[in-house]
């Protein structure tokens, strides 16, 4: 493979993109087929993998010390939060916004934040880069106190996340990253608030999302298939707000069960007659080309309307909005996708599209150009290297894989705030690239791996053993802190250069062995 | 303006605290040249030790006694089995292996104690002063924190500058190999230098747990705020430590006096990055930052 490089200099872009690109579909087809929790371990992984594809560079290649990843994936998460709350179009451009263009402000704002702190760390060195970006992993995260309006303060900011149309099942409805629909306080209403809105705008978004990929003319669908506006619930066929019931209603359980049957009459619920009957939606056999994005809009409109029933017949009724919102969980088991899959899908293409950039870097001028930096400084200036121009880019390149893994966190969490970014995040960063070997990206996708799975497999130990949650919670930590120093004293490579200098040892013997 | 008095009166414990914690880092950058990033992990677990030795008896001075002590052989424990077989590789390997040592102390102290913030009330009042009519925000407690904080720099310098011990280890700080061919037993003072590092640590922890409350993590902060204060005045200065401690806290309290208590990091962020912009060797470091 080296003889091919160097015969065709363009050839390394090519073997680099085809590394990744292999790993994606690998990992793709992995996602497909594994149950849901393992999707979400999955695109966990992915998302830590990507903030340490930066780590990789900045301390193994770069040989500088930081905790500030965390801080800036902080940076990352909440732009992301911002953008994807705030636009409907992009700035500038005028486009329509979508996921992507948040990521692409949620790089920028990482590589504007790491030229800032990398200028400032140029200048320093050992315990002094180390302090410096401690003090930004503890400060950062408190800005977002000093803004409550803007960034949410202590609670931070629960995000829309753009999934693709159509329902969504889970797979594990206890964690708390998919329900959050579900846990609408009472007292909160404004999903309930908007939803006939959605249906008049939902045309307009259609076309929107679609764009140019709306093709009616492929003639899959006639016009008679598609619903009308006289198909769709009129405002008038929702409850309105004095149909629900009001907190007095609940003082006793049996109260419940009355407040139902006294307050709403008959003649405000819906009938079956209001909804769309079955005749009504296509069929699967509509469906045979690509083209037929049309499917979403009868999927989702289908999906709401079952929302609506179950709210309006008084099954759910404590928590309309909720149920309008997750109406998708129905119809989702055809229609759509399962979340964590789509998590994991999600964070291992951008982990993907990071890895690639990394290789190129690294396999290119720029990964030696740190390397002379990280092994002597002195030398390399004289070589014409600028060292301080070195450390600037490595922070610049690790901030940008940090902010959009704080991305795809904020995107996985369905939520920024000082909470899921604290000191401990920075330091598991550190964590896993130590442990996984900071000199090389195998190092940091091992990081990785342990990251996710030594919490789950303490808790399958505590739950053998029955330890108590205090000693279960925190065991990982612990180890993780004793394994760190173990490595530092006994194989600093980590786990990637202990297999290398073991393998090279083997060899070595083997060599010796066979020529007497 | 009488604002601002109560805030520097309000400060004044605070800074004394940090204060120490900087000179604890300092003991130890001045023996082993490594910055102990568990160094207010170390005092946070002593200080734990003196909560449950306060229980169990009641004393508070008793559980600080016994949190010194402990301090101390924390402070040796850490120095034989991390810093001394690692300093040997390299210096990014020692920063990371304390880092290993805070994560690990945390987590430790979050099995034994729970990760729950816990109370630690002070051992006397805590109310502020009536004078002229008005409470001012400097309590009994304040007074007990000053002195303390007061007596024990004092002892360390009568130490460092009167007695044979302080010389050899002031010695080995400054430069280690004429030390030893002086008949110093070098390794033994930067073992001395990580316990007595390690003892004012335990006392600053015990002092400033009253001030908020005890948590696992209570103590991060801090680690900022004393880590600014040690790098500003110097990282070896034993007065630069205590002085910008001091006037750390101060600055932190006016700032949060006047703004907001959670500004408090970012002002420490701030203060650090315009010191290491435009004094990065400190204000009263012997050395000259090294220019690559």
């Amino acid at each position: 493979m080296e003889a091919l490089v160097q015969r065709f200099p363009g050839a390394r872009l090519g073997v680099n993109a085809v590394t990744a690109l292999v790993i994606w579909g690998l990992l793709t087809w992995v996602n497909q087929v594994i149950e849901p929790l393992m999707s979400y371990y999955l695109a966990t992984a992915a998302m830590y993998a990507t903030a340490m594809f930066g780590m990789t560079i900045l301390l193994g290649l770069s040989g500088q010390v930081s905790l500030g990843n965390g801080a800036l994936m902080a940076i990352g998460g909440y732009i992301f939060a911002l953008t994807s709350m705030n636009w409907q179009t992009v700035p500038i451009l005028g486009t329509p916004w979508n996921a992507v263009w948040s990521m692409v402000f949620a790089g920028f704002g990482g590589v504007v934040f790491g030229a800032a702190i990398g200028g400032i760390a140029a200048r320093l060195r050992g315990p002094y880069l180390a302090g410096l970006t401690l003090g930004i992993a503890v400060g950062v995260p408190a800005i977002a106190n000093r803004f409550p309006e803007l960034l949410g303060g202590e609670n931070g900011l629960m995000l829309q996340v753009p999934y693709p149309a159509g329902g969504y099942t889970s797979g594990d409805t206890s964690d708390d990253a998919v329900d959050d629909g579900g846990e609408v306080p009472l007292d909160e209403e404004p999903v309930y608030e908007e939803l006939p809105d959605d249906f008049g705008d939902f045309e307009e978004e259609f076309t929107d999302e679609f764009g140019d990929e709306l093709d009616n003319d492929s003639g899959d669908l006639s016009d008679e298939d598609l619903l009308t506006e006289d198909d769709l619930l009129s405002e008038d066929d929702f409850l309105s707000d004095d149909d629900f019931l009001t907190d007095e209603d609940f003082t006793t359980e049996d109260g419940f069960e009355a407040g139902i049957d006294e307050e709403i009459p008959e003649e405000d619920l819906l009938s079956e007659d209001d909804f769309l009957s079955d005749d009504d939606f296509l069929t699967d056999e509509d469906f045979t080309t690509e083209d037929g994005f049309e499917a979403d809009i009868e999927s989702d409109a289908g999906a709401d309307l079952d929302g609506g029933s179950e709210a309006g017949g008084g099954a759910d009724i404590t928590d309309p909005a909720a149920d309008l919102d997750l109406a998708g969980v129905d119809a989702g088991v055809d229609a759509g996708f399962v979340i964590e899959q789509w998590q994991a899908s999600m964070a291992i293409a951008v982990a993907c599209v990071v890895g690639f950039i990394a290789l190129n870097l690294v396999r290119g001028r720029q990964g030696r150009v740190w390397q002379a930096v990280r092994d002597d400084p002195i030398a390399a200036a004289v070589s014409g290297i600028s060292p301080a121009g070195s450390k600037i880019s490595a922070f610049v390149v690790s901030s940008l894989f940090a902010a959009l893994a704080g991305a795809v966190f904020a995107q996985i969490l369905t939520y920024v705030g000082p909470g899921a970014f604290t000191l401990g995040l920075s330091l598991s960063l550190l964590v896993g690239i130590v442990l996984g070997g900071r000199n090389s990206f195998i190092g940091a996708i091992i990081g990785a791996v342990i990251l996710v799975w030594l919490p789950e497999f303490v808790l399958d130990v505590s739950a053998d053993r029955g330890w108590q949650d205090q000693i279960t919670n925190n065991a990982p930590n612990f180890i993780y802190g004793l394994l760190v120093v173990l490595v530092v004293l006994a194989a600093p490579g980590g786990i990637v250069g202990g297999i290398q200098s073991l393998a090279g040892r083997l060899r070595g013997q083997a060599k010796s062995s066979s020529s007497p | 303006m009488i604002d601002f008095i109560d805030y520097l009166l309000g400060g004044i414990s605070s800074g004394a605290i940090i204060a120490l914690m900087a000179l604890a880092l300092v003991l130890v950058w001045r023996s082993t040249r490594v910055v102990n990033f568990a160094q207010l992990g170390q005092a946070m677990f002593t200080t734990y030790v003196a909560l449950t030795v306060r229980e169990l008896t009641g004393s508070w001075f008793l559980g600080l006694i016994i949190a010194m002590a402990a301090g101390l052989v924390v402070g040796v424990i850490v120095h034989f089995l991390v810093i001394r077989p690692v300093k040997r590789l390299d210096t990014s390997g020692a920063i990371i292996a304390t880092f290993g040592v805070l994560i690990a102390l945390e987590a430790l102290a979050a099995m034994v104690w729970g990760g729950d913030p816990e109370a630690f009330p002070p051992p006397i009042n805590n109310s502020g002063y009536e004078v002229f009519g008005r409470i001012w925000p400097f309590s009994p407690y304040d007074l007990l924190v000053l002195a303390s904080v007061v007596v024990l720099v004092l002892a360390l310098s009568v130490v460092f500058t009167r007695t044979n011990v302080g010389l050899a280890m002031r010695a080995s700080a400054f430069n280690p190999e004429v030390a030893r061919l002086s008949g110093v037993r070098v390794n033994r003072m930067l073992v001395l230098g990580w316990a007595i590092a390690g003892l004012v640590g335990a006392v600053a922890g015990v002092l400033v747990a009253p001030l908020s409350t005890l948590s696992p993590t209570s103590f991060d902060i801090f680690l900022v705020f004393a880590f600014t204060a040690a790098v500003i005045g110097g990282l070896d200065s034993l007065v630069g430590a205590v002085a910008f401690g001091i006037g750390t806290g101060l600055v932190i309290a006016l700032v949060s006096g006047y703004s907001d208590s959670s500004n408090a990091p970012l002002v420490a962020l701030v203060l650090l990055v315009l010191n290491l912009l435009f004094k990065p060797e400190g204000v009263f470091s012997h050395h000259k930052a090294r220019a690559v």
